[in-house]
C-alpha cells in the first residue's frame, strides 16, 4: 500500500501496526478507540495473526506479556482508564525487559472522566506509570500520518531496547480522518531475540521474570535498566523546530495541541511577532537539550497542553530557570483555540518589546 | 403504586428509545416503593456501562465507581453500615467480564446485598462488541465470524458457589420481575438477579421476541432449596428458565461473620471512640522501663 488514502487515526494506526509486523493484538472495548479493536478483529485473522478481545484490560496486557515473551511483535490499545489498569503489567514488562507497544487514545480524566480528547496522561506515559524505577518510551504524534509513521518506529524501538513503547494519541487524532501514505521504510537492524521463550532444545533455558531476590541483584538489575535508558535518551530524541533561531518566544506543544500552536505561531509571525515552536515527538526521551539550547537565546517560553500542566514540568527542568516558562492549558475535553493561544503569545511578547 | 418516592426530577436519561433498561428502572422503583425502602436508606452501587447508569436515574444514595468493581464497594458499604439497603447494579460486561473475579468472591463472602445484572448479551456503551454472555454465533463488528466462546453462565456459577439467592428475570415481564426483585432485596445474604434485557441498538439476535420465545418460568413444583435441581435448571441452554432457582439460608452473612456487629448493632460511623480500648491497645506497645 503506497497510494494516498483517507483513514481515521484509529484504523490507520492499526493497519500501520500490521504492516510493521504486529503478530498479536489484544484489547478490551473502551471509547474513543473501539475502531482499533474492530479493525484488528477483521485484519489480523486475514493475515494469519492473533486477535483476542479479552475479558478486561488486565487480561489484555498480560496476554501482551505472554506473547512478547515468545519473541513475537505484540500490542494492545486502550484509552486512559483502561491504560491505568494496565500499569501493573507494563511495570512487569519493563522489569522483565520485554518489548511491547501500548497505544493510549487519551480521554478526559481523572477517574472515568469523559470520552472527550485530552492530554492528561503525559505524566503516566513519561514517568513509567506503574511502580518501580523504570521508563517507557513515549511517542506523541500530531497528525494521522505521523501516527502511522510512529507505529513501525514503536515496534523497532521496543525490539531494539527491549522496552515497552507507549504511543500517546488522543480522542481527536483517533477519530479524525486524514490522507495518509503507508511508508515502507527500511527497518532498523535489530538484535536477535535470543532471550525469547522458543523452546530450550540444544541451549540453556530462557527465563522471563521481574523478581530479583538475592541481595544486591535487584539493584544491579536497576543499574542495567538505567544504562539502557541513558542510551535511549542519547540516541532517540525526536522533535520538530520552527523559526527558533530569531524567536523571542517559543511555544512548546505536542500531539493535537501542537497543530493549534502551529496555526497560532504562523499568525503571530504574520503580525510581526517573532514566535517559533518546538514540538517534542518523543515525549520520553524528552528533547531537553534542544529546549535548553533555545533557552540561551530567547526571552520566554509558552507551553500549551490539553491538560492542567504536565509537560510544562519537563520544559522547566530543561530551561533550568534561565527564562520564564508560562503555561496555558485546558482539561477535561477542553481544546485550546488558535485565537486563545495567539492572545497568550501577544500578552507575553508585548511587555517584552517595551523593555 | 405511585413511585414518587423514587422519582428524580428533570433528568436526562441517556438510553436509546426502546431500551430494556427503561422497564427495569420502572420495575425497580416499584419494587422499592412497595418494600417502603426510603431513598435515604438506599445505596445504589454501580460500575460502568449502559446498565450502570441506572444509579443516576432514581432517588438514592449513589456510588458510581470503577468498571467491574461495584461488588467490592457494595460489600464495604454494607459492612460499614448494615442498616442500609445496598443494591449493586450493572450489566453483564461489567459484572461478569471486567468484574468476574469480584463476582466469584462476593458470592463466597456473602454480604447482605442485592446484585442486579442487566443481561443483554452485548456491550452497549462501547457500541456492540460481544460480552461474556453473548451466544455462540452472535456476529458483531469485532466478532465478525461470530462468537465462538462458551457463554458465561452466571446462575450455574452462583449455584456452584452455594450462593444464598439466585434468580433470573425478564425485563419484558414487569409483574414477575418486580416480585423477584422484592424477594431478592428482602433476602438476607447475597442475592443475584440476572435480568434478560433486549438491546435494541446492538443486539439484533437476542431481541424482545427472542427472549420471550426462549424463556419460561420455573413451575411451582420447583424447590429452591434443592441445589442439584437448581444447578440442573441453570444449565438449561434454551429455552431458559426464569424465576427463583436457588435459596440457601444456611450461611451467615459477611456482616455477621466479621464479628463487629454481634454485641453492638451500631453502624461503624455512629460509634464513639472507645478510649479505654485504645489505651489498652497503646499499652501493649509500651516497653516497660
Amino acid at each position: 500500500m503506497s497510494e494516498r488514502i483517507l483513514m481515521c487515526g484509529n484504523e490507520a494506526l492499526a493497519e500501520a501496526a500490521i504492516i510493521a509486523g504486529c503478530d498479536a493484538y489484544f484489547g478490551y472495548p473502551i471509547t474513543p478507540q473501539n475502531e482499533i479493536t474492530a479493525y484488528m478483529s477483521k485484519r489480523m485473522p486475514e493475515e494469519g495473526r492473533v486477535f483476542v478481545q479479552s475479558e478486561s484490560e488486565l487480561a489484555a496486557i498480560n496476554m501482551v506479556f505472554g506473547a512478547s515473551a515468545t519473541g513475537k511483535r505484540t500490542m494492545t490499545s486502550s484509552s486512559s482508564p483502561g491504560i491505568s489498569l494496565m500499569q501493573e503489567g507494563i511495570s512487569y514488562l519493563a522489569g522483565a525487559e520485554l518489548p511491547s507497544v501500548i497505544v493510549n487514545v487519551m480521554r478526559g480524566g481523572p477517574g472515568l472522566g469523559n470520552i472527550a480528547p485530552s492530554q492528561g496522561d503525559y505524566f503516566q506515559a513519561t514517568r513509567g506509570g506503574g511502580h518501580g524505577d523504570y521508563r517507557t518510551i513515549a511517542l506523541g504524534p500530531s497528525t494521522v500520518q505521523e501516527l502511522v509513521d510512529c507505529m513501525p518506529l514503536a515496534f523497532d524501538l521496543a525490539d531494539q531496547y527491549r522496552i515497552p513503547v507507549v504511543v500517546l494519541a488522543d480522542g481527536i487524532l483517533g477519530q479524525m480522518m486524514e490522507p495518509i501514505v503507508f511508508n515502507k521504510k527500511p527497518r532498523r537492524s535489530l538484535p536477535p531475540k535470543d532471550w525469547a521463550l522458543t523452546g530450550a532444545k540444544g541451549r540453556e533455558q530462557n527465563i522471563v521474570r521481574s523478581l530479583w531476590l538475592p541481595e544486591g541483584s535487584l539493584e544491579k538489575h536497576n543499574y542495567k535498566l538505567q544504562a539502557k535508558y541513558q542510551q535511549v535518551q542519547k540516541n532517540e530524541v525526536l522533535c520538530e523546530q520552527y523559526e527558533v533561531d530569531d524567536a523571542e518566544i517559543i511555544v512548546i506543544a505536542y500531539g493535537v495541541a501542537a497543530r493549534i500552536v502551529r496555526s497560532a505561531v504562523k499568525k503571530a509571525r504574520q503580525e510581526g511577532i517573532k514566535a517559533g515552536w518546538i514540538r517534542p515527538i518523543t515525549l520520553w526521551p524528552f528533547p531537553t537539550m534542544q529546549i535548553a539550547k533555545a533557552a540561551d537565546e530567547l526571552s520566554i517560553f509558552l507551553v500549551v497542553e490539553m491538560s492542567m500542566g504536565q509537560m510544562v514540568e519537563d520544559v522547566k527542568l530543561a530551561v533550568a530557570g534561565k527564562v520564564p516558562v508560562v503555561f496555558y492549558g485546558r482539561a477535561g475535553g477542553g481544546v485550546p483555540s488558535v485565537d486563545q493561544v495567539l492572545e497568550k503569545i501577544k500578552q507575553l511578547t508585548i511587555p517584552v518589546k517595551k523593555q | 403504586m405511585d413511585t414518587e418516592i423514587s422519582n428524580m426530577a428533570d433528568i436526562d436519561i441517556a438510553w436509546c428509545p426502546g431500551c430494556g433498561n427503561f422497564p427495569i428502572l420502572k420495575i425497580l422503583k416499584q419494587a422499592l416503593t412497595e418494600l417502603t425502602i426510603e431513598p435515604t436508606n438506599l445505596v445504589m452501587v454501580s460500575g460502568i456501562g449502559q446498565a450502570a447508569k441506572i444509579s443516576h436515574y432514581l432517588k438514592a444514595n449513589v456510588f458510581n465507581g470503577l468498571h467491574g468493581r461495584a461488588l467490592p464497594a457494595a460489600t464495604a458499604i454494607k459492612a460499614a453500615n448494615p442498616a442500609l439497603t445496598v443494591i449493586a447494579e450493572s450489566g453483564d460486561g461489567d459484572m461478569y467480564g471486567e468484574g468476574g473475579n469480584h463476582f466469584l468472591h462476593t458470592i463466597r463472602r456473602n454480604p447482605d446485598i442485592t446484585n442486579i445484572v442487566h443481561n443483554n448479551m452485548v456491550y452497549g456503551l462501547t457500541k456492540g462488541q460481544a460480552s461474556p454472555t453473548s451466544q455462540i454465533g452472535f456476529k458483531t463488528p469485532v466478532q465478525v465470524a461470530g462468537v465462538f466462546l462458551e457463554p458465561f453462565n452466571p446462575l450455574a456459577v452462583a449455584i456452584a458457589l452455594n450462593a444464598s439467592f439466585v434468580a433470573r428475570a425478564f425485563s419484558g415481564d414487569a409483574e414477575q420481575t418486580k416480585e423477584i426483585i422484592k424477594q431478592a432485596v428482602k433476602h438476607k445474604g447475597y442475592a443475584l438477579v440476572d435480568i434478560f434485557q433486549p438491546c435494541v441498538s446492538f443486539n439484533k439476535l437476542n431481541t424482545f421476541e427472542w427472549f420471550k420465545k426462549n424463556s419460561y418460568y420455573l413451575n411451582d413444583s420447583h424447590d429452591p432449596s434443592n441445589r442439584n435441581e437448581a444447578f440442573k435448571k441453570a444449565t438449561e441452554n434454551g429455552p431458559f428458565p426464569l424465576g427463583i432457582f436457588y435459596i440457601n439460608q444456611d450461611n451467615n452473612s459477611f456482616e455477621e461473620n466479621i464479628g463487629i456487629y454481634q454485641e453492638n448493632q451500631k453502624p461503624l460511623y455512629e460509634r464513639d471512640l472507645d478510649i479505654g480500648k485504645l489505651k489498652s491497645l497503646i499499652e501493649t506497645f509500651i516497653v516497660a522501663k
